[in-house]
Parts: C-alpha cells; sequence; structure tokens
C-alpha cells in the first residue's frame, strides 16, 4: 500500500498529533502547527491530512468536547496508533541511517 | 447547546457548501471546527473578515470532496455487482456451448432478418423524398368518367391542365409537364436507342432536385432545340461530362440536332421519374403548331401523355385544392362534359405515395412500381420473425430454469433481493441480446450486395451509417432485452430458496403451458409462411403456364429502326424477304406494339349509327399481315386481313373486349358492323379472341388492330428452333446489312412478357428467405427445447429402459408432447393462411384457390422438420445404456 510511507506534511501532522496527546483535534493540531513549525495551514488540509491518516491505519478518533463556542458539535479528538508510532519511528530510523552516512566534513561550511 | 446561543453566527452559504462537500459521516465535527476557528476569528478580527475567512475555508475544502465518500459510494454502488452479472452470464454460457450457441444464433439470425427487411422498407418507402419540397409536391391524375362509370384512371394528363392550374388557382406555386418517349440519337455515326427521354418544362429543373452540374438554370430547357442529359449519358456520347454546347443529333421523332444545354447528376434509383434525356418542351411546341400558330401540346385538353406536376404553396390542403378546382374547371369545360356526356377530373396524388400506392396507366416506371400492400406485409413478417427470436429466448431460458434454480436459492439465501435477481437475468438477457446483435449487424453488412440483389432493389451499406439505423438497432437491443428477459427474469427471480436447495422444485403448471403455447405460436407462424411461399410460388407458376391467348415461344423481337426515310418501306420489305428466306425464321411480322408492352395508342369508338357520346375507348396497336399468324392469336369470327384484298385498309379487326363494348353478343354477329374510330370508318372484319395484352394483373382492354403494313416499332422474329445464338447472330446480320448504322435492339418475348411480374418473382424470393429464416429460428428453439426436456428426462428413460422399452417406443414418448403442439399449430394457422393468402390472389384476375394439399404439404414440411430437430436428441437420448441415465446426478 502506498500509503506505508509518509509524507513530509503527513509525518508533521502525526508528530503533532503525537505532541498533543490527549488533546488533539483539527483545530488544536492547525494552532500547534502555526505556533511550532510556523506553518499556516487551510484547515481543510489539516482535515484531508487526519482523515486519509485515520483510513491508513495510523491514527484512531473518538468524540467527545462539544462546547458552545463549536455550536454545540462535538470535536474529534485523534490518537496516533502502534501502526502510526511505528511508521513513525521508521521515517525517524531511515532519516537517522542517512545521517549517519554523511560525512562530518561535509557541515563544516555550515 | 443550542445553535441559537451562538454568539457570532457563520455564513450559511459556508455551511450549506461544507454539506454539500462532506460526507455526512464526517460534517458534525468539521462544522464544529470551522465554527471553532470562526468564533476565534470573530473576536479578533471582526465578523464580517471572519466569515470571509469561513467561505474561503470552506471553497479549499473542496479539494476534499472525495474524503471518506469514496468508500461509502463504492458499498452502494451496483458496478461491481453487475460485472458479476455478466461474468455469471458468460459462465453459464461457457458451461452449455450448444445451448447458448442455439439461442445466441437464434437470435442473431432473427436480427439480421428483420434489419434487412427495414433496410428494404426503408428504401421502398425513400421514394421521391429527396426532393427538398417533396410534401408540396402532386401529379396531377387524369380520371374521366363516361356515364358515371370510370374510363380512364391515367398517371399522365392532358397538356392544358397544368397551365390552367397555375392561372386558376392562386395555390400553384409551379408546373412541370413531362411527355416521356423513347427516341434514338446519333453520336459519332453510330445510333443509341435511348429509353428514358422526357420532354420537358424548363420548370423540370427547378420544381424537382435534379442538379445542374454544367449550365444555366435561367437559360436551360427555354428554346427549342435543347437538351439536358444526365452525366452518364454525356459520358456515353462524347466520354466526359462537361458536354455544354455540344451537337446531339436526333434520328427519330421529332429529328434534328440539339444542343447541350445542361448535365445534371445521375437520377437517384428512389425517384419515381427517371430521364436520361431531357427535350426542351417548346421542340414539342414547334411539331405541333396549327396553322393559327396555337401549339395543341398547349391547349389539348383531350391528349393525355403528360405527367404533370405541381408545386403547392406550403400547407395547402389538397382535398380542399381538388374540390375548389373541380368548380373551376366545371367552368372552363363544363360546356363540353354536358354535350359529350362525359366528366373529366384531375385530382392531386403526393408524389411521395406514387412508387407505392400507385397503380395506373402510363405510369412512369411501370416495371419498377412498387407495392405498398408488400411491404406493409414484410414489415409484418420482420415483426413475426424478431417475435419468434424473442420468444426462442424465453422458451429456453425458461427451459433452464430449473438449471439456474440452485444458483438462485443459493444467492437468495446469501441475501440477495428478488430485486437484484431481476435485474441480474435482465442484465443477462441484455449481455446475450446484444452479442446476438452484434452478430446480426456484421451479417446483415456482409450480405447486404446479395440481398440487395436478391430484393432487386439497390440497397447501400451506406444505410449503416445513417443514425436513424442505429436508433432502430438500439431500439431493439432495449425493447428485446427487456421483452425476452423480464419473463424469466420473474420466474427465475421468485423461488423459493428452501424449496430450490432441498432439491423439491417442481416445474409450475403456467411456465409449461407458456412455453408450449410460445411453441404452438412458433409452429404456426413457420407454417403460415411455408404455405405462403408455395402458394405464391403455384401463383407464380399459374401465371406463367396459363394460355395467355397467344404464343411467345421462340420469339425474338427486334426494336425497329429509327429512321423511317421515303425508302423505308421497300428497305423493310426486303429485309423482311431476306430474314423469312432462312430456314431458322419461321415467321416474321412487324407491329406497333407486342404483347406484354402497354399500349399508349387510344381513341375512341363506337357504332357508326350511335350518337358520340356513346364512345368508349379502345386501346390501338397496329399490326400488319402475319401478325395474329406468327403470334398464334385464335381468330374467333370473320378472317385475318389479306394481302390479295387491297380494299382490307377501310377493314378493320378488334378483340372480344371490344366487341362487347359494342353491345354485340356472337361474334359472327359483328362482321360487316360499321364502327367509327378516332373519326374514320372501318368495317369489321374479324373477332380476335381477347389475348392477355397485358398481365394477368389487368384486365383486357378492348382491342383494335388497323392495317398498318409497314410498322416499325417492331419487328418480330418467330424462330422455328431454340438455337438463340445462332437465331442472334443471323437476324442482326441481315439488320445490319439493311439498316446500317441503326442499334440492333433486341429481347426474347417470353422474357420480356414476364418481367411483369418481376415484383411478384422478387417478392416470392424474399418471402421464401424470411420463411427459411423464420424456420431456422424456429428449428433452433426446439432443438434447444428437446435438448433440456430430455435432460430432464433422463432418470424416466432410465427406468423404462431397464423395464424393457425399446428405442422407438423411447422416441415416441419424447416426441409426442411436440406432435399435439404441431397439430395445434396447424389448426390455428389454416384459417391465417386463407385469410391472408385469398387476400394476396384476390390482386389477380386470374388466379389459384388455396387448396388442402398446400395446406397439408407446409404442415407436413414443418413437422418434418421437427422431428430431424427434435429426432436427433431424442434418438441420442434413447439409445444411452440406461446405466449411465440412472447413474446421472
Amino acid at each position: 500500500m502506498k500509503g506505508s510511507n509518509l509524507g513530509e506534511f503527513e509525518e508533521l501532522i502525526l508528530l503533532t498529533v503525537a505532541a498533543l496527546e490527549q488533546e488533539a483535534y483539527a483545530v488544536s493540531v492547525k494552532e500547534e502547527l502555526e505556533r511550532r513549525a510556523q506553518r499556516t495551514t487551510n484547515i481543510s488540509a489539516i482535515h484531508s491530512s487526519l482523515y486519509r491518516l485515520e483510513d491508513k491505519g495510523f491514527l484512531t478518533s473518538a468524540f467527545g468536547g462539544a462546547t458552545q463556542k463549536r455550536g454545540g458539535k462535538s470535536k474529534r479528538y485523534f490518537q496516533v496508533t502502534n501502526a502510526g508510532y511505528a511508521a513513525l519511528q521508521q521515517s525517524k530510523d531511515l532519516r537517522q541511517d542517512y545521517w549517519k552516512t554523511i560525512p562530518r566534513l561535509a557541515f563544516v561550511k555550515l | 447547546m443550542k445553535p441559537e446561543e451562538h454568539k457570532y453566527r457563520p455564513p450559511r452559504m459556508g455551511e450549506r457548501l461544507l454539506k454539500f462537500i462532506y460526507d455526512e459521516s464526517l460534517i458534525d465535527d468539521i462544522l464544529g471546527d470551522l465554527d471553532e476557528i470562526y468564533q476565534d476569528r470573530a473576536e479578533v478580527n471582526g465578523a464580517t473578515h471572519a466569515k470571509m475567512l469561513y467561505l474561503k475555508d470552506a471553497v479549499l475544502s473542496f479539494r476534499n470532496y472525495d474524503l471518506r465518500r469514496k468508500r461509502k459510494v463504492t458499498r452502494n454502488n451496483k458496478l461491481p455487482m453487475v460485472s458479476n452479472y455478466v461474468k455469471t452470464t458468460f459462465r453459464t454460457l461457457s458451461k452449455n456451448r450448444i445451448y447458448s450457441t442455439l439461442n445466441i444464433m437464434g437470435l442473431a439470425l432473427g436480427l439480421a432478418a428483420c434489419l434487412f427487411i427495414v433496410q428494404y422498407v426503408d428504401y421502398e418507402y425513400s421514394y421521391d423524398k429527396f426532393h427538398p419540397n417533396h410534401e408540396n409536391l402532386y401529379r396531377v391524375k387524369y380520371m374521366v368518367y363516361r356515364g358515371g362509370d370510370l374510363d380512364i384512371d391515367c398517371a399522365a394528363a392532358v397538356p392544358r391542365v397544368g397551365p390552367f392550374m397555375k392561372e386558376k388557382m392562386p395555390e400553384v406555386e409551379a408546373f412541370v409537364r413531362a411527355f416521356p418517349m423513347e427516341s434514338v440519337f446519333e453520336s459519332n455515326n453510330i445510333q443509341y436507342r435511348e429509353q428514358r427521354v422526357q420532354i420537358a418544362d424548363p420548370s423540370f429543373l427547378t420544381m424537382f432536385d435534379y442538379p445542374l452540374l454544367y449550365g444555366n438554370l435561367e437559360e436551360a430547357l427555354n428554346e427549342p432545340n435543347q437538351v439536358v442529359i444526365t452525366e452518364s449519358t454525356a459520358k456515353k456520347y462524347y466520354g466526359r461530362t462537361d458536354v455544354l454546347g455540344e451537337t446531339l443529333e436526333m434520328v427519330s421523332w421529332p429529328r434534328g440536332n440539339f444542343k447541350v444545354v445542361g448535365v445534371t447528376a445521375d437520377v437517384p434509383n428512389n425517384s419515381h421519374l427517371k430521364y436520361n434525356v431531357l427535350i426542351s418542351y417548346e421542340t414539342l411546341n414547334n411539331q405541333t403548331r396549327n396553322d393559327d400558330g396555337q401549339a395543341s401540346s398547349e391547349t389539348a385538353w383531350g391528349w393525355y401523355d403528360f405527367n404533370t406536376y405541381v408545386a403547392l404553396r406550403p400547407g395547402t390542403d389538397p382535398k380542399v385544392f381538388d374540390a375548389k378546382f373541380k368548380e373551376v374547371l366545371w367552368e372552363e369545360r363544363g360546356e363540353v362534359f354536358e354535350k359529350y356526356d362525359f366528366r373529366a377530373d384531375f385530382p392531386l396524388q403526393p408524389i411521395t405515395d406514387i412508387h407505392l400506392y400507385s397503380n395506373l396507366l402510363q405510369e412512369s416506371e411501370p416495371q419498377e412500381q412498387g407495392d405498398g400492400d408488400t411491404v406493409f406485409f414484410l414489415s409484418v413478417i420482420a415483426v413475426f420473425i424478431l417475435v419468434i427470436a424473442w420468444i426462442n429466448y424465453v422458451n429456453l431460458s425458461t427451459a433452464k430454469s430449473l438449471e439456474r434454480a440452485k444458483e438462485v436459492g443459493v444467492r437468495k439465501s446469501m441475501g440477495a433481493y428478488k430485486k437484484q435477481l431481476i435485474y441480474q437475468f435482465l442484465v443477462e438477457s441484455f449481455v446475450l441480446n446484444l452479442l446476438a446483435l452484434v452478430i446480426a449487424v456484421v451479417l446483415v453488412i456482409l450480405l447486404t450486395p446479395m440481398f440487395s440483389q436478391l430484393a432487386d432493389a439497390p440497397l447501400s451499406r451506406e444505410f449503416f451509417l445513417r443514425p436513424s439505423f442505429w436508433g432502430i438497432v438500439g431500439g431493439i437491443l432495449v425493447l428485446g432485452s427487456a421483452l425476452s428477459g423480464l419473463y424469466p427474469a420473474f420466474i427465475l427471480s421468485s423461488f423459493r430458496p428452501i424449496h430450490v436447495l432441498k432439491g423439491k422444485l417442481t416445474t409450475n403448471k403456467s411456465g409449461i403451458m407458456l412455453r408450449r403455447s410460445l411453441v404452438v405460436f412458433q409452429f404456426a407462424a413457420s407454417i403460415t409462411l411455408i404455405a405462403g411461399t408455395i402458394i405464391v410460388y403455384q401463383q407464380l407458376d399459374h401465371m406463367k403456364n396459363l394460355d395467355l391467348g397467344f404464343d411467345m415461344t421462340d420469339t425474338m423481337v427486334i426494336q425497329g429502326p429509327a429512321s423511317t426515310d421515303s425508302t423505308f418501306n421497300s428497305t423493310m420489305q426486303a429485309f423482311r424477304n431476306t430474314l423469312t428466306n432462312k430456314p431458322i425464321v419461321e415467321k416474321v411480322t412487324t407491329s406497333s406494339n407486342v404483347p406484354g408492352d402497354e399500349i399508349f395508342w387510344t381513341r375512341g369508338m363506337r357504332k357508326l349509327e350511335d350518337t358520340q357520346d356513346k364512345n368508349f375507348i379502345v386501346y390501338l396497336a397496329g399490326v400488319d399481315y402475319d401478325y395474329f399468324e406468327s403470334y398464334d392469336i385464335n381468330i374467333l369470327a370473320g378472317r385475318n386481313y389479306d394481302r390479295s384484298l387491297s380494299t382490307d385498309t377501310g377493314n378493320i379487326l378488334i378483340n372480344y373486349a371490344a366487341m362487347k363494348s359494342l353491345d354485340i353478343v356472337d361474334p359472327e354477329a359483328a362482321i360487316g358492323v360499321k364502327v367509327n374510330v378516332g373519326g374514320d370508318t372501318r368495317t369489321i372484319i374479324g373477332i380476335v379472341d381477347s389475348y392477355t395484352q397485358r398481365s394477368l394483373k389487368h384486365d383486357v382492354n378492348p382491342l383494335v388492330f388497323p392495317l398498318i403494313e409497314q410498322n416499325s416499332n417492331y419487328i418480330t422474329v418467330k424462330l422455328s428452333s431454340d438455337q438463340y445464338q445462332q437465331a442472334l447472330e443471323e437476324v442482326q446480320a441481315t439488320f445490319d446489312r439493311y439498316f446500317p448504322g441503326s442499334p440492333f435492339d433486341t429481347f426474347f418475348l417470353d422474357e420480356f412478357y414476364n418481367r411483369q411480374y418481376a415484383n411478384e418473382q422478387n417478392f416470392s424470393r424474399t418471402f421464401t428467405l424470411f420463411a427459411l429464416f423464420a424456420i431456422i429460428v424456429a428449428c433452433l428453439g426446439l432443438f434447444g427445447l428437446t435438448s433440456f426436456s430430455t435432460l430432464q428426462r433422463t432418470k424416466e428413460i432410465g427406468v423404462r429402459k431397464v423395464l424393457g422399452a425399446g428405442v422407438s417406443q423411447i422416441v415416441m414418448i419424447l416426441s409426442k408432447e411436440f406432435i399435439i403442439l404441431l397439430a395445434i399449430a396447424n389448426v390455428i394457422s389454416w384459417p391465417v393462411i386463407y385469410l391472408i393468402m385469398d387476400g394476396w390472389l384476390n390482386n389477380f384476375t386470374s388466379r389459384i384457390s388455396i387448396g388442402i394439399p398446400v395446406l397439408l404439404v407446409a404442415a407436413l414440411l414443418v413437422m418434418l422438420i421437427a422431428i430431424v430437430a427434435v429426432g436427433y436428441k431424442t434418438v441420442t437420448t434413447a439409445r444411452t445404456n440406461p446405466v449411465k441415465a440412472l447413474r446421472y446426478e
């Protein structure tokens, strides 16, 4: 399945959800992304990624926390699944692996 | 919490948009999310700004249109089921190869036959519809009533009526007259006889759609001695088509040099009015001008040789027009009508009706004249064949229902709805119909040239490019799938799963009844078609062998030379003498007409002492001394013309029909009676048998045979043997010697005469073909049906064999049912045959009667074919080892 690889934005979203622990829903994910990664995103892009990640099995969701601000509509809280963590880990390992092979001298210029 | 407690109300349009975009299962939390952001933004930036951003978010959400939706849509989609149905269909098809082939081939054959007929019928109906203005074009008929009886019913009218209509009737936009003739043209010292020559008004080219390739519409045919010719005629004479200004010499009447002022495309096949050469009308006017400068071809009210057409203003009702014109005509001609006690009428006839529904005197293309009834009849046969083919499908599918029952049971217990099963069997029927249709279309496209020859209609493959053809094909497909699929679908889908899976299914009574009645219908249709074919053949045979009153065996006819100059008579005499002296020639005679020819020369005739109102129309055929002897025509009383009596030019022979019209009963009493024929006084010296001058489809007209010693129209050569090739060579050599340069056109009289039955012959051939189609289809169905019923009774047969039944007994048991069905089919079809065919036979003046033998032969034939179809399967089943049969299942 194509979805076993994570895209850059997808990885970011997944990390954000993981970082937000119990409080991850679309709006909070959007805010967290803006705060931490200085990325302004459209809410539709967040929705798209969240639902697709759920379809891929990297996220699960549950309803809860309706507020007046939301017009009485409940939030959909997302949580990273084991598969999601594994995918993140895999992605991280892959990068790590590459980092190890890059000669240190290459960074001297920086 | 209620939405009303909102501080800021998000834009409704945005919400609506989102509801449209997102799936129902997602919309709640997404709306919540956007609402939350909206509230925050509204606090910071104000409601308007927030609303704008909300809308922007909503619009951008379009990218998520397929979010979650696809999977959900897929869950309810019928496509995978349809593909499963198609898969099942092909599995069932390949599981029973013979059955499937029979089913599809039967259907394909039926459809092919049907498409052929559609093509043919379409062609027949297309006549004269290529004129853009065809709805408003009419031909003016000429009808004459004498003493209340219809005396003349003619396609060609008088020359005056066209211009008269145009002058008096504002509805008439244009008129055209066309005077048909046959003439001989010369080019490069070679003479050609042209059959299709029309002397026509200039409006011929503007009123009809015969486009000029070269020439000017304003100038063509305006002056005397102009001709317009068709493309292929131009090629024949000059080898090229751009021949404006060339001269064409006409060596027969009205002789002279003609200037080519136009070249048109060739006349389409589906035109009732055909020409190769058009001659300007002024040419004729010059020929017929009297001393006072009046041309009778403009003023005559009694010379009916002019096909007259009018273009009416759009929206004119021809019926109203006819009634109005009757009054106008009375004002002009009433006095004459009163004086001579006759009435002439000029009703209009739509030009598009001429080919199929008109059978008048002097039709333009009598050999080609179609028959609306036949065409309609063929359409009925097409529907019949189609229905037979569909019935086959229904029969075979329901017969197979037992086999499919388990599948239905399993599907049902797996949760299939009845609706889905109906759908499945409809899809199956659609697939089968589609397969059959593809085969049928391929067959039809491949076989069109053959069929075109058989039906003697120039059908072309262009028909298949037309959208209307594909419309018909699509219609047949949809209708066929629905009609042939619905019944099996309902039967199969109504099986109860428990019964089926327990194997308790008994074929229900009504299903068997239906299948039986369908088989009966198929066989009744087949018997009807076979009997019909036999009867058509018998009638044709009857007509060919009937004593026509004259002899046409070994008779060769030469069309006379064109030039009739001063030396003609002596040349002709010498030619005759030379011919007669040849051993291969028995007799030579010249005449203005030959049997089988339509006579156009008419006069009024009455007893000399009678008043003019007793005049009746007679047809004149000029003959010489040897005519009656050469044709072996019986002289009932009196004598033939005699060479030794110079006074015979004042005498006349008439036929029996003419004698009757003179109110004379006894032929002997007619001899010596003085008559007035077209103003001349003649004495009757002989009464000739009413031989069949035209075909048996026409009544025998009163004929008068004036003596004209040197006719130039036809030279009949009666041969003494049937060495036609040798005779042809010898006669041609002699002809060329005496008439050098004249075209030698000849035909054998029997062929010429029987050409009048060409329509009937085509009809019978087509009819036979389709009868064959129907029978093949019916037999395929029967074969399939028997295969299944014997398969079902395999065990029974095994038991019977073990108990000592012989093969013949078993065959009897198995075929008994079909023989009973056939018997019923016969009972139904016989009266139908009688009704239909009796009507058809009434078209002929001499007809056969429908005998029981024909019906019996048809019945036996069908029974024989059925037994062969049933027999193969039953005998193989009956001969199988009972051990195999009992092990079955």
